[in-house]
């Protein structure tokens, strides 16, 4: 029986995040969204002194919709998260990846590695890797039967 | 835009008291969803929700057993519902930030119709600004 891998290195799936410009309309923000059913858009920086921004669905419903706005009059910069919650340590657990969502209370945390981008975190990837891994350990404990 | 024309979606899945939260993320997982509802005894029990975000926060942050830990002992119950179909958008976005949540239970009568999630409503939203956008190129 392997070593069950539970590191943030292993669950980290995605690679990339469409983005989205700061000065766009949530207009936009919407239909990005909803076309590439991604629900996160990262927010490029200007220049090396600024920060990574996110615009997340829950910012637009919370902070547009809800208010009664509409979304062509509103800018991304005006509703976005900055700057980014982020971990470095690629080793982690998966335990305490968890953890790290639940104090800073986001859904999407973005990984770096020793200052290179590397990858997001979701709850959806920390969801389907506990499945994966529940599943693996199953096959591992059942006898093995070969027929030929 | 109302209530009524967000509840398109696929049925909401139910599991049954006695689930395990492990169950609930393989449900999870298999349907493509973000929660999942907890059925309710008799007419006297109020069903429960449990969502993505509490599976993350309340077990897996702790560190919990997700075998060993039954889903009625972290679901949200009594749901967060609505019962008006005929709500504007704006109330149903309102009520989610209100509540501080992202789905919420819609009942007609006494039946649990759908879950609308925020998903839904954005959906909805991109369906309008795109529609106005397809209509005045066609005028042109």
């Amino acid at each position: 029986m392997t070593e069950i891998d539970r590191t943030l290195r292993s669950i980290v799936k995605e690679f990339k995040m469409p983005s989205i410009s700061h000065d766009s309309s949530v207009a936009n923000a919407i239909i990005e969204m909803t076309d590439k059913e991604a629900y996160a858009l990262l927010v490029p920086r200007k220049d090396k002194h600024d920060a990574y921004g996110i615009i997340t669905k829950r910012d637009i419903i919370y902070k547009v919709i809800a208010e009664g706005k509409d979304p062509k009059e509103v800018k991304v910069s005006q509703i976005m998260s900055k700057p980014l919650v982020i971990l470095t340590n690629l080793d982690l657990d998966i335990r305490w990846v968890a953890k790290a969502m639940a104090d800073s209370k986001v859904s999407v945390i973005a990984v770096f590695d020793r200052g290179d981008f590397y990858g997001f975190a979701t709850s959806k990837v920390i969801l389907e890797a506990i499945y994966y891994l529940e599943k693996r350990h199953k096959l591992d404990d059942e006898p093995l039967y070969v027929s030929c | 835009m109302e209530l009524r024309d967000l509840c398109g979606g696929p049925p909401a899945v139910i599991l049954n008291k006695e689930s395990t939260v492990m169950d609930a993320i393989a449900a999870m997982v298999e349907n493509k969803t973000r929660c999942v509802v907890i059925d309710r005894e008799d007419t006297g029990d109020a069903y429960g929700l449990l969502t993505i975000t509490d599976i993350i926060e309340d077990v897996i942050a702790r560190g919990l057993e997700p075998l060993k830990l039954k889903a009625a002992d972290i679901e949200s119950k009594p749901l967060i519902a609505s019962n008006n179909l005929d709500l504007g958008v704006r109330w149903v976005a309102k009520k989610m930030a209100n509540e501080e949540v992202s789905q919420l239970a819609i009942f007609e009568g006494e039946d649990l119709k759908c879950i609308v999630s925020d998903v839904d409503i954005l959906k909805a939203f991109a369906k309008k600004l795109k529609g106005k956008d397809s209509s005045e190129e066609e005028e042109k």
